[in-house]
């Protein structure tokens, strides 16, 4: 029994983390351009194809940090050629074109890469259980709680005490103002795309290690993200951070007693947060509501 | 105060005027169905396909275009028609007019009552909100497979002949009679959306699209009016919905997903949002190009996502918009 | 009892005090202009007036009522019609279909499906009594957009009449306008709250505007009430003019 409840646990652990991954990366973006990407999760599929392409040449470590970037480079020219052009106008036009943008994207791995799932070889000494009881422990479980926790810290430290994240943190409060101190906004909102999509890109590289690669791994992590973010209320990485571990968890728990119910208990998640709290959990007045 | 970058500095296109010709025109266009789409290279059922997600897109429109306010979950409302319709017609009755009743008030109940959740929300949060509670249908359906069929669909119903006592029209087996069945319910629906928007009710909702501040600064209950608005489009989508199922025999939980959302808005906007019959219009060449790239190609969903981008970046005023921009009152 | 009372309102966003314990009394009837300095806290407190968000403390009492609790659209419809610094039109829309929409929303005609031939004709009359009291009659076919910054004023003020108000609130009525412009609208102002007995709250910068239209005057400064009085004594009073010159009082 204990040994099923950590089994879950983990694994709501592991789910959560990937949809704060997802959730923040959408959530920056959300923020700061007013865009909801509905082509997060595609961006997720390339970064995990693209790990897998360059891994026979770089190895997976060098994959897991070129692939993220690579991933993040692909956003900031769809950002720069496309993304930019819808600013400022009736917010359906960016919604049209991120889903279109999907659709063309999910496409183009199918086309690719084929149908059929490809694995993502990880080093042995990560594929290992840590302890012979414990067995669904891998190295490489651990490993992805550490990289997904060590990219948080760093994403928070970075929003904090770089130029460019206090530019983004401000603009997020109150972009004119940032725009009149003679900040360009424009390129730090494709800046700040890329970096949402260098979070999508990194999350792919982890899952694809995980559960294989396949076009449409993006897609069921889509509509959990949303949540996280609902939940943990519009405008608030702090809330998209405790929306995304609520929701993993939630779901995992779930899972564990009665599995049919796992996405129905995060909808109901959703409809009693936004009944008793219709911001989110940290939603503030005045933020992007 | 609002400057290019400002979230209140969004070009609003302006809504386009009625005209009376050009609705004589479409009208006749529509009732001639039958004798100029097979002339044209179509069929009729995929011209009923059209005139159905047509509905739906002009319900949607109703909001989007006349209210301001985006919704990308109406998928879930067209869902519920269609499940509605078929459900009654496999297990409880044999009327197809119940059945398309049913399906209509089912959709559209269940918008009404999670609009009143969501209306004070607004732009892309509304958005959201919007394609989270509908994909709850999505996800109904799918599981709950002793009762829908779950990944499936719902199969093992048909639409049947209309009976008015011992008169019986057949638009069960004959394309073209159905076709008018179908006409005559998206006229009663169109007519009543017309209707809607040239009443003051209407006006406040153009009121709301135009300025919100002013609107509420008019003494409006502006959130009531968009539930309101919100729950018309929704009933339109479910009688939309509904006339699916029975156009196929089969309701597909793909119906009820957010992508379906996703294409009802290109329609919409395709074919000008700020204009009554635009959505239309866009149905119509949307399901075309749809019927005509899948037989072609089997990566039609690049072919249909270039055609968002296009819209977006190169037509957003739609054709119906380009067509009656400024200079016709 | 007064029209409009407003018992030591206060409003902070975060640490900033925007408007700190101002009390404030409108008579029916009184022509009343709120004066101060740049950040003074004018629009904040009109703000406060009109429900356009709550105080953080303090009271707003209306006809005889506490509406500190209720929303925008509530007082406006018990009476508190309101005009922004930058005209709140509908500008897509005609002059008459601007007007047409405020009649119908005063009226309690919002939800209506369709009007009567009779509803239908007072609506008529009363946009047009509205049409010709500010002067719009012969734009009434323009695009309330396409007018000039003085008619799109006129145009906003028109629809608030048509709300058949108690109190009108003006947010600086005659920012950005040209003399003549200028002269018009304070002639409007004058003729309504003459010809209707209208109380009026109005905020202005243009101290000939303030001194020739305005019954009393109210002062603020840095969120504070300054001062209050006839305009001679708001004249001759050492404070204001110290913040105005931006010298200690």
């Amino acid at each position: 029994m204990l040994q099923l409840l950590l089994f879950n646990v983990t694994n709501g652990l592991i789910i959560g983390a990937f949809y704060v991954l997802m959730a923040l990366g959408l959530s920056i973006i959300l923020n700061l351009s007013n865009v909801i990407n509905f082509a997060h999760g595609n961006f997720l599929a390339l970064g995990g194809y693209l790990a897998y392409v360059l891994s026979p040449y770089l190895g997976f470590w060098g994959a897991l940090v070129m692939s993220p970037l690579i991933t993040g480079i692909v956003g900031f020219v769809v950002e720069r050629l496309m993304i930019r052009r819808v600013y400022g106008r009736d917010p359906v036009y960016s919604l049209l074109l991120t889903f279109g943008l999907a659709f063309i994207l999910q496409d183009a791995c199918r086309y690719v890469w084929g149908t059929q799932g490809l694995p993502l070889t990880v080093p042995a000494e990560l594929a290992q259980p840590l302890s012979s009881t414990l067995f669904f422990i891998t190295g490489y479980r651990v490993f992805m709680i550490a990289i997904v926790m060590l990219t948080i810290i760093g994403l928070f430290c970075f929003l904090r005490y770089t130029r460019a994240g206090v530019r983004i943190r401000a603009g997020i409060l109150d972009l004119e103002t940032v725009a009149a101190l003679g900040v360009n906004v424009g390129l730090l909102r494709s800046f700040n795309f890329a970096v949402g999509i260098f979070l999508a890109g990194l999350a792919g590289v982890l899952a694809g290690g995980q559960i294989g690669l396949n076009p449409n791994m993006g897609d069921s992590l889509l509509m959990p993200t949303f949540i996280a973010i609902i939940v943990g209320g519009v405008g608030s990485l702090t809330g998209t951070l405790v929306g995304g571990l609520i929701i993993g968890v939630a779901a995992a728990l779930t899972t564990m007693f009665y599995p049919t119910a796992a996405d129905a208990v995060i909808y109901a998640i959703m409809a009693i947060v936004l009944l008793l709290r219709p911001r989110g959990l940290m939603g503030e007045e005045g933020m992007l509501t | 105060m609002s400057t290019a970058i400002g979230e209140r500095a969004l070009d609003r296109l302006p809504v386009s005027r009625y005209k009376w010709p050009g609705t004589a025109l479409l009208w006749l266009a529509l009732l001639m169905v039958p004798l100029w789409v097979p002339w044209a290279g179509g069929y009729v059922e995929l011209a009923g396909r059209a005139l159905v997600l047509g509905l739906a897109a002009m319900g949607l429109n109703f909001l989007l275009g006349f209210t301001g306010v985006m919704s990308f979950g109406h998928a879930a409302y067209f869902g519920l028609g269609a499940y509605g319709a078929g459900l009654m017609l496999k297990y409880v009755t044999g009327s197809t007019l119940l059945a398309l009743f049913t399906g209509t008030l089912l959709g559209g109940l269940a918008g009404t009552i999670l609009g009143a959740l969501i209306v004070r929300r607004r732009g892309v949060y509304f958005a959201m909100v919007t394609i989270a509670y509908g994909q709850i249908f999505f996800y109904i359906a799918y599981r709950w497979n002793s009762l829908t069929g779950g990944d499936d669909g719902l199969r093992g119903f048909a639409r049947q002949p209309l009976g008015v006592g011992s008169w019986v029209i057949n638009i069960q087996n004959n394309a073209t009679l159905f076709y008018y069945f179908l006409l005559a319910v998206f006229a009663i629906a169109t007519g009543a959306m017309a209707f809607r928007l040239c009443s003051p009710f209407g006006r406040t909702l153009i009121a709301i699209l135009e300025n919100e501040r002013r609107a509420r600064y008019l003494g409006l209950p502006v959130e009531r009016h968009i539930w309101l608005a919100f729950s018309v489009s929704c009933f339109v989508c479910a009688t939309a919905g509904a006339l699916y199922a029975l156009l196929n025999n089969f309701a597909d939980p793909m119906t009820l997903h957010y992508s379906l959302s996703g294409e009802i808005v290109i329609m919409a906007v395709m074919g000008g949002m700020r204009t009554f019959w635009g959505p239309l219009l866009g149905a119509a060449v949307f399901v075309v190009l749809q019927d005509y790239i899948s037989s072609i190609t089997v990566n039609w969903m690049s072919f249909i996502g270039l055609l968002f981008v296009l819209v977006v970046l190169f037509f957003p005023r739609g054709l119906l918009g380009i067509l009656g921009q400024r200079g016709a009152p | 009892m007064s029209l409009l009372e407003v018992r030591s309102a206060s409003k902070n966003f975060g640490s900033l005090m925007a408007v700190r314990q101002v009390s404030l009394r409108v008579e029916r009837g009184e022509m009343r202009a709120i004066i101060g300095p740049n950040g003074a806290g004018k629009t904040t407190f009109f703000n406060l007036i009109t429900g356009f968000f709550p105080p953080t403390e303090g009271e707003i009492w209306f006809g005889g009522r506490d509406v500190t609790r209720l929303s925008a659209q509530r007082r406006v419809s018990l009476g508190m019609g309101r005009s922004f610094q930058v005209a709140e039109i509908f500008p897509e829309l005609t002059v008459r279909e601007n007007l047409r929409i405020a009649v119908e929303v005063g009226r309690g005609l919002a939800l209506r499906p369709w009007l009567g031939r009779a509803k239908a004709r007072l609506v008529r009359q009363a946009i047009d009594e509205v049409l010709a009291a500010t002067g719009l009659t012969t734009k009434a076919a323009r695009l309330a957009g396409e007018l000039t910054h003085g008619d799109q004023r006129a145009t906003e003020i028109a629809m608030v009449l048509a709300l058949r108000p108690r109190l009108l609130l003006l947010d600086e009525p005659t920012a950005g306008m040209a003399e003549q412009e200028t002269y018009d609208t304070v002639a409007l102002i004058r003729r309504l709250h003459r010809m209707n007995r209208l109380t009026v709250i109005l905020i202005e910068h243009d101290m000939r505007v303030v001194f020739h239209l305005a019954d009393r005057i109210t002062v603020l400064d840095r969120g504070r009430l300054l001062a209050e009085g006839l305009p001679d004594e708001i004249a001759a009073n050492p404070a204001v003019q110290a913040a105005y010159l931006g010298e200690p009082a």
